[in-house]
């Protein structure tokens, strides 16, 4: 995943023909080498103010595991999003599609999913099933004998019970009695489906975790999936499309969420190996890094390959770069977009799987605002919201960056507002001297 | 260039924009509809949360729906802003009520001060105003505050922090948000105690925000521990978010158990916590009885009666020893709303 792929430059061709061989290469090595350059500046510049503080906490093992740590989630969904700005369009609704597969996770593992689809009902719906059977018959025989009570008593005072509760007494009674029996011959039945359910649970539980993490990338697609198909159909730009899907997804991860937070059991519900996946704890580490950076790596090697050898990715930059030529030229538009969405769609979910590994928890609201962090990595990477530029490389160094920044200004004690105030001016200077660097060659 | 900084503007603008217009979400309307048929009219009160996914505004909602049902002829409309730091939301929330003509309006202020307008807003329409979990910068025209002492909980987790450490050691506060009372309040207490009965306690950081969700709130306190994992003995995180966040921190730079950790408010993980020993103390509010007084007080004073102008709903500390007595559990999984 070195320098970037050069059908992306397919449509800069006319501009650059002047240039010479020699020149091209060393702008493509600068545009890949700019944001490196930045993060190496910022590194470094932490670890001097760090050092003159008399400490070494910056450079030290656990610390940048923390901050491998803090990038891969954010990483994963950029790698997402910088397909899908190479290919001209904006992602505005990433952030609340990751909480909502993390919510879809966690309602998977909590609901015990194997058993919903294999069995239709899981142990824990059942049980709750024949505990409220078991009340209500409680509740009916109680009823009964009160019945029965004000019977005895219009029996001895019939004037008094005229107003009392006896009145309609005969059907009622009948009908409670009727009640009683019906939940007495169901009471058996439902707790040997509690039992029945619990031996299969036995059997079918383990493979919750697997269908669990099945569903949540699937949902990252169908979210993608949507947002290609509005916006390639209604012919909306991609900003208000998924400005609306935005708050849509909201939406969807509160109502399976209940409005609250999902916590599957931890020590019952979730596997070892998804608590430890993002875990910097040394027991969870696989040759110094949690699994969940080395996924993230993996990733984007993947997804470098596929950028830089695909057919796909030749039709990617052709749509970001100019639309109508791209569709002049025989590409199909309407599908090349929906699976640009879709295959960030699987990105999304990934990171779902991140964001939900992060505190096991599926909390709906987490994803407001992530959408700009992905964004920024993008960008800062230098990445182009016109389309045809990014790459993998870039985006991934923009996100470290970002980390950097804001695990450096707390270890330096800065406070909030400074940090925010730096990351702002860090995002307008890398874009700035991007363009102003590109004009340069282009001349 | 230009259309690079007009698409970054737009995204800004429709972002925030739309974090603002669309935030109101969320709304329940629970009523006693046949107590309503049996007499006359029935009083439409606003109850106005900081947010609605965290559990501790579930068990307010409980309360105050208890509340609606137990005082008869009352319905309750249950609607908050989207996230806990979204001010403009809340305060278009507390608009669309005034204009709807509710009869009373109960709110959990985000912001001391910001959400004053939109009080004022409210009283010059008659519309009274009970202010519940969080204060706000001027109480003279509400008509009651109902709200745990937060001080008193802030100085109640100081003395169990001194208690589990033995009267010394270095230790962090981890605040929560710029601008919320609450906890803003409970910072207060903690470091005025510390400093004034604990001499021998040195505070190392207390000027870091965690931000309101648990995520970010992991991160920030991931960020310190490691800063400070060769001297920090106490921790103390001002509400449950964030506590969250800061207890998956401890335990990922295996600092938990030896870095006495106290929260505020309590969540399953945080219990969890406090059984095997990684958090030392959960100081608890009573977020039900919040939400009960906070109703009571409003009809109350609109049915004529008497309301005392301040309601302290009360605070304890849970600890290992005593989290299994039946009042403090009542307190550590407290009811909570579900339709």
């Amino acid at each position: 995943m070195s320098t970037q792929p050069q059908p992306s430059k397919a449509a800069d061709t006319s501009k650059a023909k002047g240039t010479s061989a020699g020149r091209r290469h060393m702008m493509l090595l600068g545009s890949a080498l700019g944001p490196f350059l930045a993060l190496g500046v910022v590194i470094f510049f932490f670890a001097a103010a760090d050092a003159l503080q008399g400490s070494d906490t910056f450079l030290s093992t656990p610390n940048l595991r923390a901050l491998s740590k803090q990038i891969a989630p954010i990483a994963v969904a950029a790698l997402g999003m910088t397909i899908i700005i190479i290919a001209g369009g904006i992602d505005l609704s990433a952030g609340t599609a990751i909480a909502l597969c993390a919510t879809v996770l966690a309602w998977s593992l909590k609901e015990d999913v194997a058993m919903l689809i294999l069995r239709g009902e899981n142990v824990a719906g059942a049980t709750q099933k024949w505990k409220e059977g078991s009340e209500n018959l409680r509740k009916v025989k109680r009823k009964i004998t009160q019945w029965q009570a004000a019977a005895s008593l219009a029996k001895e005072k019939p004037a008094a019970a005229k107003k009392g509760p006896a009145r309609n007494q005969p059907q009622t009674l009948e009908k409670q009695r009727a009640l009683q029996q019906q939940l007495e011959t169901e009471l058996p039945r439902l707790e040997q489906e509690v039992k029945r359910l619990t031996a299969d649970s036995h059997r079918f539980s383990r493979f919750t975790p697997w269908i669990a993490i099945g569903l949540t990338v699937l949902a990252g697609c169908l979210c993608g999936f949507l947002n290609g198909t509005l916006i390639s159909y209604l012919r909306v730009v991609p900003f208000i499309v998924t400005l609306g899907t935005m708050t849509f997804f909201l939406g969807l991860a509160k109502i399976l969420a209940h409005e609250s937070t999902v916590r599957p059991d931890r020590s019952e519900q979730i596997p070892q190996w998804l608590v430890n996946f993002l875990s910097i704890r040394e027991t969870a580490l696989i040759y110094g890094f949690p699994a969940g950076v080395w996924l993230a790596i993996l990733l984007s090697l993947l997804l470098a390959a596929i950028l830089r050898y695909s057919i796909f990715s030749r039709y990617i930059f052709a749509l970001g770069s100019n639309e109508s030529t791209a569709r002049l030229c025989g590409i199909n538009v309407i599908w090349n977009k929906i699976a640009v969405y879709t295959l960030a769609g699987l990105f999304v979910g990934v990171a779902g799987i991140y964001q939900f590994s992060l505190l096991s928890a599926g909390n709906p609201t987490s994803g407001i605002g992530l959408e700009l962090k992905i964004i920024a990595a993008v960008v800062i990477g230098g990445g182009s919201l016109n389309g045809g530029r990014g790459s993998v490389l870039g985006t991934i160094t923009g996100a470290a960056i970002m980390a950097v920044i804001a695990s450096g200004c707390t270890l330096l004690g800065l406070s909030n507002p400074i940090q925010e105030i730096i990351i702002g001016v860090i995002i307008v200077v890398a874009v700035t001297v991007d363009q102003v660097r590109r004009t340069r060659l282009a001349e | 260039m230009m259309r690079i900084f007009r698409l970054t503007l737009l995204t800004l603008l429709c972002v925030t924009g739309c974090s603002g217009s669309n935030a109101p979400q969320g709304v329940n309307r629970n009523s006693d509809k046949s107590a309503a048929s049996r007499e006359g009219k029935t009083l439409r009160i606003a109850v106005i949360p900081k947010g609605t996914t965290h559990e501790y505004w579930k068990s307010v909602h409980a309360g105050a729906s208890q509340a609606a049902k137990d005082l008869e002829n009352v319905e309750i409309i249950w609607k908050g802003p989207m996230k806990e730091d979204d001010r403009e939301g809340q305060i278009s929330v507390v608009t669309d009520f005034v204009t709807e003509k509710v009869d009373g309006i109960c709110l959990a202020p985000l912001d001391a001060a910001s959400l004053m307008n939109s009080v004022e807003l409210s009283l010059d329409n008659q519309i009274p105003v009970v202010i519940f979990d969080s204060g706000l910068e001027d109480h003279a025209k509400i008509v009651s505050y109902v709200a745990t002492d937060n001080v008193a909980g802030g100085a109640a987790a100081a003395r169990r922090l001194a208690e589990v450490l033995g009267g010394k050691g270095n230790v962090i506060l981890l605040r929560y948000n710029a601008g919320s009372d609450s906890t803003e309040q409970r910072e207060r207490g903690f470091l005025e105690t510390l400093e004034t009965e604990f001499p021998e306690i040195n505070i190392l950081s207390s000027d870091q925000y965690s931000g309101v969700t648990p995520e970010e709130s992991l991160q920030k306190a991931t960020d310190i521990l490691n800063k400070y994992r060769n001297e920090v003995n106490g921790l103390f995180a001002v509400c449950e978010p964030n506590a969250t966040g800061a207890l998956g921190a401890l335990e990922e730079t295996e600092l938990a158990g030896k870095v006495k950790f106290i929260a505020f408010d309590s969540n399953e993980m945080l219990i969890h916590g406090l059984q095997v020993g990684h958090v030392h103390g959960i100081v608890l509010q009573n977020p039900v009885n919040m939400g009960y007084e906070a109703v009571r007080a409003m009809v109350r004073h609109l049915r004529g009666e008497k309301v005392e102008k301040r309601v302290n709903t009360g605070e304890v500390v849970a600890t290992k020893e005593n989290m299994d007595d039946p009042d403090i559990q009542k307190l550590l999984v407290p009811e909570q709303y579900d339709d």
